[in-house]
């Protein structure tokens, strides 16, 4: 990832979720690591169990960069055990229940089966009637609005479905993560099972298998932001990510 | 008492000149009103004051248990004794607060209970502030000068001295520094409440921070000097509110906090007095159930009652709101300051039975209660003495053990009939003695 700056900023605070963490489905092991520029900087762990680096820039500078390598061994399709917590249940900022999504909910309220088999064929139906466009929402963009939209990326996608879910009484939460090939990070949703996590990638109508790595989880969106930053200075910025996951033979 | 009364006047323009405002936002302006003094005490017996410590230091110690369970083991929900939905879909709930443990496992370290004293001379518990409740500072500046303009006043009577709030607070937060200085945060002058900052920094000996002389490095708090120098802050009482502390965590627009807070605050690296996340606690919804907690945490009966409270989230409670709405008073789970409160008997029919169907559909949203008429406080209006609406708000200070401060903040409505005593909507306010013998 990197960030320009068109005018020097300083005083620059920044919190990073680009580290994988390790669980019973994953184990990542960092080969190198590269973040640019800092005075300090330290490994922490949020509110919901992801990892973050925090740190801070004092001085003036025009870039801002980080560069994280590493190997992962993933075993997807599994359940993660885990004891659900409560607040997976609930709307959250971005997967508040409006007239759209109730109604899409309501038509879902036949489905029969568990909970991730219901889960399965809200994934399947919401990639039928939901298209792939970017550039029609932005990461502003709440569940009911890309519902209205019908358009959207994958965290449009990610939202609806854990709305929807939610409302159905299934218990849901964004993951974000990077999937297999070169590009962007992506974005999919765990469902509660009953004893723990499991995958459904609503974008490509899949299951999570081993070719996604997870990196962060919450409620919503808001909640996993893969970096934040607060810096002084009256300037544009752009930025830049570039992801590349490839299959270890 | 005569002479005291006498002084009002002159005791208002002390204040005055002291800096005792109250800043408020109207329409997006900056307004400075003072907080008008009325010289007539609120006088507490003292068995009545024993009977309220023993009933607040239940109250604030079973909230403490709730706050420590809910962001830990979560037993009351599991118990059943607590709806969930009352807890975790409250916008009070911190889910970045999870699993922590604040130092001392204290997390309400300043309560401010409001009580009212019933026309039936029960006091009822309205509500409990247990975020950054306000207020101490007013009747510790107005007894300091109440004593010097009668001191006879005080020396007739026997009151229990209340110029200790500073050191019972300076007390409590040496006991949660985990090493460093302590720091009075302050967003700064535009706060409603900039007068009380300055004030309890003054009387603590604490340093007064705005946000821009603390930053966080290497996960720990420093507190900048006008020197430059850099020192390692152990506790800090803020006086923001939870989604502007920490702009990195929360509202990321944020210029008044400190970024990158909530990391160290999570490490353990410093003390955040009152910890985040006690909204949880204090949401009109789980006001409800603050009598089951006590219950249910200290297997005691409570001391104190709540006022009468109905619950439209369950039925049957829904079915006797809605019949009996024209007397109840309505209350919006997520407001404070008097806002979103609405009496049922002063609205017209169509307004009511809009409410209903607001109650009907939003029935989480809402809680009812019974107006209770509460004994009136004279005041003076001139030269006359007239009858007035009161409330208290009690202070406890959770340390190393749980203490009620002997004194506390009288608030009272200055429009006859009105039930409303914030000093938000524009209230006054008087000592608060409580008798030692």
């Amino acid at each position: 990832m990197s960030l320009r700056f068109t005018e020097p900023v300083w005083d620059h605070y920044f919190a990073l979720r680009c580290i994988p963490g390790n669980d019973e489905n994953q184990k990542i092991t960092i080969t190198s690591r590269y973040v640019q520029p800092t005075d300090s900087m330290d490994e922490v762990t949020d509110g919901f169990g992801n990892h973050k680096y925090v740190g801070h820039y004092a001085d003036l500078h025009r870039k801002f960069e980080y560069e994280v390598e590493g190997i992962a061994q993933v075993e997807g399709m599994r359940i993660r055990k885990e004891e659900l917590h409560p607040m997976y249940r609930y709307p959250s900022e971005f997967t508040q229940c409006g007239p759209q999504i109730q109604a899409y909910a309501d038509r879902m309220s036949n489905l029969e089966g568990t909970n991730l088999e219901r889960a399965i064929q809200v994934m399947h139906q919401l990639y039928e009637h939901f298209q792939y466009k970017s550039g029609v929402t932005d990461i502003h963009t709440t569940a009911e609005e890309a519902m209205r939209l019908g358009q959207g990326v994958c965290q449009d996608y990610a939202h609806i479905m854990i709305a929807v879910l939610r409302r159905m009484g299934i218990p849901a939460r964004y993951v974000n993560g990077l999937m297999i090939g070169e590009g962007y990070t992506h974005a999919w949703v765990e469902i509660y099972t009953g004893e723990g996590w499991y995958g459904l990638d609503p974008t490509n109508n899949l299951h999570v298998d081993d070719y996604y790595i997870k990196i962060a989880h919450g409620r919503d969106y808001k909640d996993c932001v893969l970096d934040k930053g607060r810096f002084l200075g009256m300037t544009e910025q752009t930025q830049e990510i570039y992801v590349n996951v490839e299959e270890m033979k | 008492m005569r002479e005291l009364i006498d002084h009002t006047e002159g005791i208002n323009r002390l204040l005055a000149r002291y800096g005792v405002k109250f800043g408020l936002y109207k329409n997006g302006n900056f307004h400075e009103q003072l907080f008008p003094f009325d010289a007539i005490p609120r006088v507490i017996s003292h068995e009545d004051f024993l009977y309220l410590e023993k009933g607040l230091i239940q109250r604030v110690d079973a909230l403490n248990l709730f706050l420590n369970d809910v962001y830990g083991d979560k037993k009351i929900i599991k118990d059943g004794v607590i709806p969930e939905e009352f807890v975790f879909s409250s916008s009070g709930y911190l889910p970045e607060c999870e699993g922590m443990v604040p130092p001392k496992g204290i997390h309400s370290h300043i309560s401010g209970i409001d009580l009212v004293l019933g026309k039936d001379k029960e006091w009822y518990i309205l509500e409990d502030n247990l975020r950054i409740p306000s207020g101490a500072s007013y009747p510790m500046i107005a007894r300091e000068i109440c004593r010097q303009a009668s001191p006879r006043t005080f020396h007739n009577h026997l009151i229990v001295d209340n110029r200790n709030y500073a050191e019972m607070l300076r007390e409590m937060m040496d006991y949660v520094n985990v090493g460093g200085i302590p720091v009075i945060m302050t967003p700064g002058r535009y706060n409603a409440a900039y007068f009380e900052h300055s004030f309890l920094a003054e009387r603590t000996g604490c340093e007064l921070a705005m946000c821009s002389d603390l930053f966080v490095e290497k996960n720990f708090l420093y507190y900048k000097d006008y020197r430059g120098e850099k020192k390692k802050v152990g506790v800090i009482y803020r006086r923001i509110s939870d989604e502007y502390l920490d702009p990195m965590t929360f509202l990321p627009e944020s210029l008044i906090g400190v970024p990158n807070i909530m990391d160290v605050y999570r490490s353990g690296n410093v003390s955040i007095v009152n910890a985040p996340g006690n909204g949880v606690a204090d949401d009109k919804g789980i006001y409800y159930f603050v009598p089951r907690m006590i219950r249910y945490y200290l297997d005691q009966e409570p001391v104190l009652k709540n006022a009468p409270t109905y619950l439209p989230f369950y039925e049957e409670d829904k079915k006797y709101v809605l019949d009996h709405l024209d007397k109840l008073v309505v209350k919006d789970v997520a407001e404070a300051g008097g806002y979103g409160v609405i009496f049922g008997n002063e609205l017209s029919k169509e307004k009511l039975s809009d409410l209903k169907e607001l109650i009907e559909r939003e029935s989480r949203r809402f809680i009812a209660q019974e107006v209770i008429d509460f004994q009136d406080l004279n005041i003076m209006e001139g030269e006359e003495m007239v009858p007035r609406k009161a409330d208290l708000r009690a202070f406890v200070l959770s340390g190393k053990e749980t203490k009620v401060w002997a004194s506390g903040l009288t608030r009272f409505s200055r429009k006859a009939d009105s039930f409303v005593v914030n000093s938000s909507q524009g209230g006054g306010f008087k000592d608060t003695w409580v008798l030692s013998r």
